[in-house]
């Protein structure tokens, strides 16, 4: 979209004619764009894609033939900026709207195969069997909450129909019973649900998320914070992160080429990584502390990027912070975002053995001390075309570093405080995973539930599971 | 035994904003677009790289493109400078419309 919008601001603000380029997996979507705009930009498209094609590929593009229109490339581009506008070239007329399509409150009574399969062929299901949300379900799903049904929790953008759609606690609260959820599990997805961030953002790239939970509620839902966190296995891990995902779903995010172009996807989308910090195990503040909530509050906090690699086995021939370097060194480092995911025995050594007294100090070391050279750096797609454009800008430290010889080292994760360390992990073995993901936003849970926190709860402690004594099996 | 469920959320696609002929909304008020030239010959085109892989190298080979059939046309290759998904510069478009005729941007995708 950014070729649309600054060729239209050459055309409309500079009086420039511009002549502006696209592959054509783009077309459609240029086409709602000059529609919802009503500027006739005059696009050439050659075939897709045109990232990571050699100079010979892109020649050939060049001296081909639109695959769009099957004239010469070279000839649109010079009609384009060179041929008088036509009368078909005039703006759109503006057209007014009218809604349709108003959602019936109950569909028509069927078996329950039938209406799986309703649910699945209209697009509403992540593929897998869902609970249906009979009236009955999602009543009982809404004493989670004392809030309305008909309150409106947020409401999302939808880029190809320029609309913002509000949604409300009882929509939430349906999404939460087809994903599995009990009612106690609705603050959280309402959490979740008011940052209205979808769980697969729009985009080629095989972006994931992680849902983390943090304070008391944890331990009233039984989130599993210890030994497997992250596998299939606690009943509020896995129906809360499905549910982010059902709910990305039935925000419209999941429809092919108007919000959904991740060209491979990415199978943590089927959980999102939900997960609770081991707040009891970890020797540092937890995460939402250090995003001003009280450490007695309850939050979820989302991430978002694309890459985790698991260290296996721990570090006995060299340090932690230095085996993390392996790890950092393939990531990108884009604007220092990293997240540690940190078995608690990790987390401990690193504060008792090591003296990392907090996070950041820990973070900051890394920073200082993770170094790579410079032309590894800027010859990552990815940096160069989010923050190669910031160089050139003038931005400091990335301008000097783009004028480094290729073999300079530079410390690439120069904001530590754009590093993140959650602690997840059942003390097994000390092991961790470092990632490219950085924090989005975090939002209360609080704010959701259906009655005050029980004093008995207080400390997080109502909902763990018994200690297990000697010989348990 | 038949059951009867609660219609599912939100899904724009059952539900969205149509125009009575079933168009998406446009909002177009007038085209707003440049007058075109009468040739490029002698003139001054930016080649502009918006950021997205690829770009780059594809505006190069357009530049020897222009260079090898058509001289007399100058070319000049810049990349945009801030955010690569925005607008968000004055500097290269104020240098054009100073210093240049036209412009070809891309790639986008």
């Amino acid at each position: 979209m950014a070729v649309a919008t600054c060729s239209r601001t050459l055309e409309q603000e500079y009086g420039i004619p511009t002549a502006p380029v696209s592959t054509l997996e783009f077309a459609a979507v240029l086409a709602d764009d000059r529609r919802f705009h009503g500027v006739p930009l005059r696009f050439t498209y050659t075939p897709h894609p045109v990232a990571g094609m050699t100079a010979a590929v892109l020649r050939k593009y060049i001296e081909g033939t639109d695959p769009a229109s099957h004239r010469s490339v070279t000839d649109e581009i010079i009609e384009a900026l060179t041929k008088p506008l036509g009368e078909d070239e005039r703006a759109d007329t503006y057209v007014p709207v009218t809604r349709t399509g108003v959602r019936q409150a109950l569909l028509e009574p069927d078996t329950e195969d039938n209406l799986q399969r309703l649910f699945y062929e209209r697009g509403w299901t992540d593929g897998l069997p869902i609970i249906l949300p009979t009236e009955e379900r999602v009543g009982h799903m809404l004493t989670g909450t004392t809030h309305a049904p008909d309150e409106v929790v947020g409401e999302i953008y939808l880029h190809d129909t320029r609309e913002h759609l509000k949604f409300t606690v009882e929509m939430v609260a349906i999404v939460g019973v087809m994903a599995g959820a009990r009612p106690e599990h609705l603050p959280v997805l309402l959490a979740v649900a008011s940052t209205g961030q979808p769980s697969i953002p729009g985009s080629t790239t095989p972006f994931a998320t992680m849902l983390l939970v943090n304070g008391p509620i944890r331990n009233e839902i039984e989130m599993n914070s210890g030994i497997g966190a992250f596998s299939p296995r606690a009943l509020a891990n896995s129906v809360i992160g499905r549910a982010w995902t059902l709910l990305s779903i039935n925000w419209g995010y999941f429809r092919l080429r108007k919000q959904f172009w991740t060209s491979q996807g990415n199978p943590i989308g089927y959980n999102n990584m939900c997960v609770a910090e081991n707040e009891e195990r970890s020797p540092w503040e937890p995460f939402h502390a250090q995003k001003g909530y009280e450490a007695h509050e309850s939050a979820v906090s989302l991430f978002r990027g694309w890459n985790f690699i698991n260290n296996v086995v721990g570090s006995s021939r060299r340090s932690i912070g230095e085996d993390m370097f392996t790890q950092l060194r393939p990531l990108p480092g884009l604007f220092s975002a990293a997240t540690l995911i940190l078995d608690p025995l990790v987390a401990r050594h690193l504060k008792h053995d090591e003296g990392f007294q907090t996070k950041l100090d820990f973070c900051r070391w890394l920073s200082l001390n993770f170094k790579m050279p410079a032309g590894e750096f800027w010859d990552n797609d990815l940096i160069d075309m989010l923050m190669g454009p910031v160089a050139i800008q003038g931005v400091e430290p990335y301008a000097t570093w783009k004028k480094l010889p290729k073999d300079a080292l530079i410390a690439p994760y120069d904001k530590p405080e754009n590093m993140n360390i959650v602690v997840v992990g059942g003390e097994t073995s000390p092991m961790w995973k470092v990632s490219d993901f950085s924090h989005t936003v975090s939002a209360s849970v609080d704010k959701w539930r259906a009655k005050p926190l029980a004093d008995g709860c207080a400390d997080g402690s109502c909902g763990l599971p018994d200690e297990p004594s000697n010989g348990a099996h | 035994m038949a059951t009867q469920v609660t219609s599912a959320v939100l899904n724009p696609e059952g539900y969205r904003t149509i125009t009575p002929d079933g168009a998406p909304p446009g909002r177009g008020a007038s085209s707003g677009m440049a007058p075109r030239l009468d040739t490029l010959k002698g003139k001054t085109v930016y080649l502009v790289d918006t950021g997205f892989g690829g770009s780059g190298k594809f505006l190069d080979e357009m530049q020897s493109w222009f260079q090898e059939h058509m001289p007399a046309v100058k070319t000049v290759r810049r990349r945009k400078p801030g955010n690569v998904f925005r607008d968000d510069t004055k500097d290269l478009w104020l240098e054009i419309e100073e210093h240049g005729d036209a412009a070809i941007l891309g790639v986008a995708g």
